[in-house]
């Protein structure tokens, strides 16, 4: 039953998304029957200026594609976005990255860095923490460009992680609250923690986090 | 900047530790992450798998061929082709576990670009224990201790006649600044007494003696030389220099090269390369005049060990040098507790592996006295009371007491000559389960203090009786067969399941075969060194062992013992500890490779050992 509203809804999406389509050259992203056949998996994460999607801007952007039970680290996407807007200070405290950082090095506009980003996703279904948060940063830049945001399936490893936990206390009479922050989550799921605030290690992070939960709650992954 | 994370994870892992920066950054690119949940089986055979978190079990059949934790890799012997039953080997995930895999590719770019990684995946065991050593050692970049004698402040060396004058000396040694020369005899004399050695303090003597000015100039120094010269190789390791010295209790060694004398190495300028705990230790022992400074320093050993081992020092050197340290200890306490007037009537036997110098950490205490037979009733009644405290002040020092009673606290290890004498025949005359315990501990006996004359004559005693009937040493032998070897036909290891880990036993299932093996050839061959190291170059320089199976055999336990001073190290403090096993699972997979190759090695000194002794008649 969830399956079958789920996939209806992402037909939807892939419509409206083609109807509203302003750059042919992107329709590869609505295209559903790539996407049953790779089977792939994005998980993404950005670090920005601040925590306001209508404001703040994307400073860096990471991706790693997981293909069955591997995450394929060794194609990430990793950039680099030149913020028009000063980085607020509150931010500079979390993720390190200051202004001189971002003058060493290759840096990309955001236009660049979301066409690059975009070639790299495809239609993978799209994965994240607390993703809805990243997907609006994104779709900032996506919509006025494109005419619509990104149509990807998308998956919530922290709604998963929920998923799980109250299946774990199905039978009891707990009605727990439970603590959906990162570390604590991947404490729970027993994962190795890499330095965080990094988007690249969070992007893996959460793509462990997203293997492991689906085997937890679905079983053997090559089913899937 | 993004592969940080598996870089630094690289760095920790030898072999790619030693890889240059920019190829282990390439290498770290390329890494991807995959996740298997438990029990399910890795069927990817076209990459090396690295355990970032989890457990993993290798497996041919019913064999298990190796276990893998975070840290160790595995996949390799497919990679290299070195495994030709590769369809029947498989990788089952025992605990859930998330690894990175190095593509093929990647592989052969590394063994291509790099010597070093080439050759530890194309190394005999032998080297690549060699070059686990090293990278350990270079840690201790600042370690001394292991440094040749040669590397140490040599002092030129000195030469005069013995005909010459104390005055003529005197002024060789003003001119060249020295404080010492070696005496030179005339005449045909044997090489250890062709040299003496005459040092600034034997001039001190000569002055004592009232004698007038003119006198200097006749009196010839070869009659004030001390005759005994301790001489030390350049090529030996420093610490046997300060051993040496703190052991015969100078302040000078000669050092030679395979020539002949080079120069001196002295106490003090050693003392300046050791100004670490271990030189310490051996000084602080010498100083202390009571049991509780005796206690301190006990203490203190207990850290060296743990920050030697630490530093990659290979276990039998460590043994020797807390053995030496061990018997300082007790020489101490004998001085402390032991009437004048009976030191040199007693001769203090340590034995079993105290006697063999492969103790690590304290345990039981194993030892003996022996005593003159020429004592009255009263001097044996003041060596029973020191016998009870010295067993005591033992006890407080950290040694417990031997569950067998070997003990110079009980009667029978402590008794005259002549009575001790004749028990050793009535040991082979009523060959049991005890007399040959007995028989083993004895013959790995080494005095510790007084009169070593006593011991020697036993010891030919023994010799003797060994060779008048050699079938005892048959029997003697069949106890080297009688645990198996933990290593299965297939070549994996045999393990015990316990609290959910799985051990291997290393002293019953490789230590103790070695150990009393190398002890039946050593008696046979009259050999009469104590120590298994000695023991086995002592049977190479007999032939008795052909040089390679020498060091393979030296070599394997070697590294048995060093696992072994690891997991005690590991369960010190634990209650229930099993001194002799080791958890598997926390092991390399090098180490684990090691393991096996040891075990192997055991398994055919065993046959050896067999077909000497004839065994399948004994059993």
């Amino acid at each position: 039953m969830q399956a079958w509203w789920s996939a209806l809804q992402q037909r939807r999406r892939d419509k409206r998304f083609l109807k509203k389509l302003r750059e042919p050259e992107f329709v590869f992203l609505a295209d559903a029957k790539s996407r049953l056949e790779r089977k792939e998996f994005v998980s993404l994460d950005c670090e920005t200026t601040g925590l306001n999607p209508k404001q703040d801007r994307i400073i860096t952007l990471s991706a790693v594609k997981i293909c069955g039970n591997r995450i394929l680290s060794s194609q990430k996407f990793n950039v680099m976005v030149y913020p028009e807007i000063s980085i607020s200070e509150e931010s500079i405290k979390v993720h390190h990255i200051r202004h001189v950082d971002l003058q060493v090095g290759e840096v990309l506009s955001e236009r660049q860095a979301i066409e690059a980003f975009l070639h790299f996703i495809g239609s993978a279904t799209l994965v994240g923490y607390y993703l809805e948060f990243d997907l609006a940063m994104i779709d900032r830049i996506v919509k006025p460009w494109l005419g619509s945001g990104l149509p990807n399936p998308r998956i919530e490893v922290s709604g998963l992680y929920y998923q799980w936990r109250q299946q774990q206390h199905r039978d009891s009479m707990h009605n727990a609250h439970y603590d959906l922050r990162f570390d604590h989550m991947m404490e729970k799921l027993e994962l190795p923690m890499f330095s965080q605030h990094d988007a690249f290690n969070d992007a893996l992070m959460t793509g462990m986090a997203f293997l492991k939960l689906r085997s937890l709650l679905y079983g053997d992954l090559s089913a899937h | 900047m993004a592969s940080e994370q598996q870089l630094q994870f690289l760095q920790q892992i030898s072999p790619f530790s030693s890889l240059p920066i920019k190829l282990l950054s390439q290498t770290a690119q390329q890494l991807d992450v995959v996740y298997f949940p438990s029990d399910s089986v890795i069927k990817e055979f076209d990459s090396l798998f690295i355990v970032i978190k989890g457990l993993v079990k290798e497996r041919r059949g019913e064999t298990v061929l190796g276990r893998y934790a975070g840290g160790s890799f595995f996949g390799e012997q497919l990679l290299l082709g070195k495994s030709a039953a590769s369809v029947q080997v498989e990788f089952l995930v025992e605990e859930e576990a998330i690894l990175y895999s190095l593509p093929k590719s990647q592989f052969a770019e590394l063994l291509e670009k790099d010597r070093g990684f080439y050759d530890f995946f194309h190394s005999s065991i032998a080297e690549r224990l060699d070059s686990l050593y090293k990278t350990q050692q270079m840690a201790s970049a600042t370690e001394v201790m292991m440094d040749t004698v040669c590397l140490a402040p040599i002092r030129p060396l000195l030469k005069v006649k013995a005909s010459a004058s104390l005055a003529e000396t005197a002024q060789i040694l003003r001119k060249n600044a020295g404080d010492a020369c070696l005496v030179e005899f005339a005449g045909n004399l044997p090489e250890s007494e062709r040299f003496g050695l005459f040092s600034s303090s034997d001039l001190l003597k000569a002055l004592a003696e009232p004698k007038s000015h003119d006198e200097f100039s006749i009196h010839k120094v070869g009659d004030y030389a001390s005759r005994e010269l301790i001489s030390v190789h350049q090529f030996d390791f420093l610490f046997n220099a300060l051993l040496k010295i703190t052991r015969h209790g100078i302040d000078r060694l000669v050092v030679r090269d395979d020539q002949g004398f080079i120069g001196f190495l002295t106490q003090q300028d050693l003392m300046i390369l050791f100004a670490d705990q271990s030189g310490l230790a051996l000084i602080k022992i010498d100083q202390a005049d009571n049991l509780h400074e005796l206690l301190k320093v006990s203490d203190q050993i207990d850290r060296l060990i743990d920050n030697l081992h630490h530093r990659g020092i290979k276990s039998h050197y460590i043994a020797k040098m807390v053995n030496e340290l061990h018997r300082k200890i007790m020489q101490k306490l004998v001085e402390l507790l032991l009437d004048s007037s009976l030191r040199d009537k007693v001769c203090l036997l340590v034995m079993g592996s105290e006697g063999r110098s492969e103790q690590i950490l304290r345990t039981d205490q194993d030892n003996a006295l022996l005593f003159a037979d020429d004592l009255d009733k009263e001097e044996r009644i003041k060596i029973d009371a020191f016998s009870d405290t010295f067993s005591q002040a033992l006890l407080k020092l950290g040694f417990p007491p031997c569950p067998g009673g070997i003990m110079l606290n009980q009667p029978r290890w402590r008794q005259s000559y002549s009575e001790f004498c004749a028990q050793l025949h009535e040991w082979f005359d009523q060959p049991c389960e005890e007399s040959f315990m007995w028989s083993a501990i004895f013959s790995d006996a080494e005095c510790v203090y007084g009169n070593q004359a006593q011991l020697e004559n036993l010891k030919k005693q023994l010799f003797s009786s060994l060779r008048n009937q050699p079938i005892w040493l048959h029997h003697f032998a069949a106890k080297a067969l009688q645990f198996p070897t933990p290593v299965g036909f297939l070549g994996g290891l045999i393990t015990i399941k316990n609290q959910r880990r799985e051990w291997v036993n290393l002293k019953k299932g490789g230590i103790f075969p070695i150990v009393h093996g190398v002890r039946c050839y050593a008696l046979e061959a009259g050999v009469q060194q104590t120590n298994t190291h000695w023991r086995i170059k002592a049977l190479m320089d007999l032939e008795v062992f052909e040089h390679e199976f020498g060091i393979e055999l030296g070599e394997s336990l070697n590294f048995l013992q060093g696992l072994r001073l690891e997991s005690m190290l590991q369960q010190q403090g634990i209650e229930e500890a099993d001194s002799e096993s080791i958890d598997i699972s926390v092991l390399s997979h090098l180490q684990q490779d090691l393991l096996k190759e040891a075990f192997r090695v055991v398994e055919r000194f065993k046959k050896r050992l067999s077909r000497h002794f004839k065994l399948h008649e004994v059993l």
